[in-house]
């Protein structure tokens, strides 16, 4: 009989044991521990998640954040991928009366003078909150190779310190985690995963309409998202330089 | 007894960071700065500022934090929301925990 679950004391052992295993057994791991458990899929490369985690549990539930700014292409590759695999699909959408209120306040592109945390803290924090909420485990797409500055540490299995509470612990497992982008790529192809249209019109990373752009030849998939944003984005450190100078 | 120490950072090119101007900003117009017994700056320009020491003495490397002494214990609060909520006893919107969770979760930024 398989354990269900896995306690937080187990969780940083598991996580350096399952470092260098394939995602499709990680992804079984996270199955079987776990009933109540869903995959974030945001209409991206991520696909190859849904690919492997519906062969291993047919209905396995999937949810995509539906912001209300996401391209027409992402959109119709949801409802193919709907449509392809056996899986239950949620699209979650933000709560109206927030969005209302941040367009009436401050327009519909504020994220270009205020940066992007408060349209996305509406359009896609709070609603994954409500779902992590009624989960005790959840599936991501995220690659440490997807932004040297922000995912270069992201483990395979961790204990979601954002979204748990002392009542409501919540693991988070990111099979993909230690995958190159080719690896990915690789395996759609091997596998005839579908894909999100704006690949071929040279999107490496996609997200909101307005927040994504299509990248260069050999330009980090970074680079495709926030671009105007890399100036500021870590203005509230604390320079360790001058904290060594102060001593 | 209980005393609260706001500590905001100045950047190098002298102005405020933007996250700490947000945070005073949300406590003065929640009429709370009152509640706040000093107000610290940690100077970037000045390494011997009380901020950066206090920073380095307590191991935080993002502004602003708090430091809270309730009854002899100190405590150090990095996040704004956990402050209003638990130390100042105001009410936080969904919208702003959201928001935190977002500046404080540096894996979340491709969602």
């Amino acid at each position: 009989m398989v354990e269900m679950g896995i306690p937080a004391a187990e969780i940083a052992g598991l996580a350096a044991e399952y470092a260098t295993r394939t995602p499709v057994e990680i992804l079984t791991l996270a199955l079987e521990r776990f009933d109540n458990i869903a995959l974030s899929f945001s209409g991206a490369e991520d696909i190859v998640l849904v690919d492997m985690a519906s062969k291993i549990r047919p209905g396995v539930a999937v949810f995509s954040l539906d912001t209300g700014r996401l391209h027409g292409e992402t959109y119709r590759f949801i409802e193919s991928v709907r449509e392809r695999y056996p899986i239950t699909l949620d699209v979650l959408a933000p709560d109206t009366i927030a969005v209302e209120r941040l367009v009436r306040e401050k327009g519909l592109f504020s994220f270009y003078k205020d940066g992007h945390t408060e349209c996305c803290g509406i359009r896609k924090v709070v609603p994954l909150k409500r779902k992590l909420a009624t989960v005790d485990a959840w599936i991501t797409g995220q690659r440490q190779d997807q932004s040297p500055s922000t995912r270069a540490s992201v483990p395979v299995i961790q204990a979601d310190t954002a979204f748990s509470s002392a009542e409501h612990p919540v693991v988070k497992f990111n099979p993909l985690a230690r995958w190159s982008s080719a690896e990915v790529w690789r395996y759609m192809r091997e596998h005839d995963v579908p894909y999100n249209q704006l690949h071929e019109k040279g999107f490496a990373s996609i997200g909101c309409e307005p927040c994504t752009r299509a990248v260069l030849p050999n330009q980090h998939e970074r680079e495709g998202r926030w671009w105007w944003e890399e100036a500021t984005i870590k203005e509230c450190g604390l320079h360790a330089g001058n904290l060594k100078g102060g001593r | 007894m209980q005393t609260v120490t706001f500590v905001k950072k100045i950047k190098e090119d002298g102005s405020p960071c933007r996250k700490c101007a947000e945070v005073e900003e949300r406590l003065q117009s929640a009429g709370l700065m009152p509640r706040i017994d000093r107000v610290v700056i940690a100077d970037e320009r000045d390494p011997a500022s009380e901020g950066i020491q206090l920073a380095a003495e307590l191991g935080v490397d993002a502004a602003p934090f708090f430091i809270v002494v309730k009854d002899g214990v100190q405590i150090v609060y990095t996040s704004y929301v956990r402050v209003l909520k638990e130390v100042l006893t105001a009410k936080t919107t969904e919208e702003e925990e959201a928001k935190e969770i977002l500046e404080r979760s540096d894996d979340l930024d491709f969602l």
